[in-house]
């Protein structure tokens, strides 16, 4: 595995982002209807157990995951653009091992979803969210969400190599998000589900990054920070193994 | 001297039942240019993946420099250029940016970097346009950009499917005039897909002519072309059934070709042989619509190894395609 070509990717994805964030900005318009409009509207009836946090708090670190993930899951969608183009031949053409190519597109995804999580930030202090004021746990959950992201856009592109067009990408990105979403506990606590969506709940990776940013940025109550740490990891490592396993179906 | 590209026996068929390659034999060289020439489907691209360790062959042996694709794919990635015929590059980044994104992911040190990227653009003559966004180049600018992203590691063997496909004679000339360039500094076999036989023709030392997944002949442009005979008289014809045997016996007939409505005689002096061809031809009851003498070109040579004739048909869509993904950007 050589670190140049890592370096080297998630370079490319910060100079693609410097010519061009628009992108980022339209991203944000969703998120910005939960935390302002949803929030506030479900939360005024109190129904849903937050542990005492104001409830659009409580959704925000959700809301903040579902928009960085989906970032990660339509990165799929840039690896089939450039299977359709000639740059994925190109890119299996250099030295670099199939292996970093697949963890380095896949850890630029998470340089992406960094940016729009320093996007949507800005919105949820406007629409009043308090986050915990320690730097060094903002600047964690940061970490948390690049090192996950890496996983859902692994994830993305196992699904690239299968599909291969971008028609039908389209439509998986979305099938694939919204289930991760609603049966994690980005909404609601896990223990208002219905049984069998509880246990989908508890392998659901999202479940465990809400969970890592939810504890660093609105609770500081940072006690099960270890075990969503490990679950994330573990998530990764599968993520990417498998991705550069199916890779090769990707060019064929 | 050791071969820079060798094919023995080459078999790929892919999943679908379909043989792309059935049974190539290929050696190349080092130094020369070699044109893999052949219509759309002949396998050309599919055996430039084999040798750039893309895809595995379904049997059958590849080597680049002596190296086996397979076996020794991660060494043969470190020796070699390729330009794919899509378009390689990112639009949304400047020129410069590509190459530079490309350097380091060819692992090419940071001391060495700036100077090499300097000495690439202005041999591209570029240095004007290295901060533009790629989207805003012409077709011919990107074809350089990629052919110069390949050559940043100073390969031994450069691999290029279809160089000039959707380019206008002017951009394909000044592709070439910079792969002429690279090729006086460094020495570089390079090794061309096309379907442009004029392009073969002007540009390769070496032409393999591919059809149905089998290289059918391999020379010069001259040797292939004098392969097919000295010169040919090309026949319309009407009337009576055409017997090719009475023309065969002539004296100064090498060979006739029947190509659709057109007879095609190969012979060595054309303006001598032509009376005895008519006069053969007039006493079968066919009569000569119009002839015109040719000297051979690589269609011909193609006709003659190939069995059929030279088809550009799909060649618009490829265009149309090549400029979708410049727009695209």
């Amino acid at each position: 595995m050589s670190l140049s070509a890592l370096w080297a990717m998630w370079e490319l994805e910060l100079r693609r982002l410097r010519h061009d964030r628009l992108e980022l900005y339209t991203r944000a318009v969703q998120p910005l209807l939960w935390i302002g409009v949803f929030g506030p509207i479900m939360g005024s009836i109190r129904a849903i157990p937050t542990g005492g946090v104001p409830y659009t708090s409580f959704i925000t670190p959700g809301v903040l995951i579902q928009s960085t993930t989906f970032v990660s899951i339509f990165y799929g969608l840039t690896i089939v653009w450039e299977r359709e183009s000639g740059i994925l031949k190109k890119l299996l053409v250099t030295p670099a091992s199939r292996a970093s190519l697949v963890v380095g597109r896949a850890m630029a995804a998470g340089v992406r979803a960094i940016f729009q999580a320093l996007v949507i930030v800005p919105i949820a202090l406007l629409v009043g969210v308090r986050f915990y004021p320690n730097p060094l746990y903002l600047l964690g959950a940061l970490g948390v969400i690049f090192l996950s992201s890496g996983g859902f856009a692994a994830l993305s592109m196992l699904v690239a190599s299968f599909l291969k067009t971008r028609e039908r990408f389209m439509g998986i990105g979305q099938a694939l998000t919204f289930p991760l979403f609603f049966a994690s506990n980005a909404l609601y606590p896990v223990a208002m589900m219905p049984r069998a969506l509880q246990v989908f709940a508890q392998v659901n990776p999202m479940s465990y990054v809400v969970d890592a940013v939810r504890s660093l940025t609105i609770t500081g109550n940072v006690s099960q920070l270890g075990l969503d740490l490990l679950a994330i990891l573990a998530f990764d490592l599968v993520m990417f193994a498998i991705a550069s396993v199916s890779f090769r179906r990707i060019i064929e | 001297m050791e071969l820079a590209v060798e094919a023995k026996q080459l078999v790929k068929v892919y999943g679908q039942g379909v043989r792309a390659l059935d049974g190539v034999d290929l050696s190349v060289e080092q130094g020369k240019t070699f044109a893999l020439l052949g219509p759309n489907g002949a396998g050309k691209t599919t055996l430039m993946r084999i040798f750039t360790t893309q895809i595995r062959p379904t049997s059958g042996e590849a080597r680049v420099c002596g190296l086996d694709v397979v076996r020794d794919g991660a060494k043969v990635r470190k020796i070699i250029g390729y330009v794919p015929q899509e378009m390689s590059v990112w639009t949304d980044l400047s020129g410069y940016e590509n190459l530079l994104i490309y350097a380091k992911i060819y692992g090419i040190p940071r001391g060495t970097r700036a100077r090499l990227l300097d000495e690439v653009l202005s041999k591209l003559g570029m240095k004007g346009a290295a901060k533009a966004l790629v989207r805003t180049y012409s077709g011919g600018m990107i074809r350089r950009l990629e052919i110069a992203s390949a050559l940043l590691i100073r390969p031994k063997v450069l691999f290029l499917d279809e160089p000039t496909i959707g380019l206008d004679p002017s951009a394909r000339k000044a592709v070439w005039m910079e792969l002429g360039k690279f090729k006086e500094g460094d020495g570089v076999t390079i090794f061309f897909n096309t379907h442009y036989m004029d392009e073969a023709d002007l540009y390769a030392e070496e032409i393999g002519i591919i059809n149905e997944g089998k290289v059918v002949t391999v020379g010069t442009a001259a040797e292939l072309k004098r392969s097919v005979g000295g010169e040919i008289i090309t026949l319309s014809i009407a009337g009576n059934p055409f017997v090719p045997e009475r023309l065969r016996s002539l004296e100064s007939v090498e060979d006739v070709i029947l190509a659709e409505e057109e007879v095609r005689v190969v012979v060595k002096d054309a303006e001598a042989a032509l009376p005895r061809v008519l006069e053969g031809l007039r006493q079968d009851g066919v009569s000569v619509v119009r002839a015109a003498i040719t000297k051979p070109t690589l269609d011909d040579v193609f006709l003659k190894y190939a069995g059929t004739r030279f088809e550009a048909g799909g060649r618009v869509g490829e265009v149309r395609q090549m400029r979708r993904m410049i727009r695209r950007g």
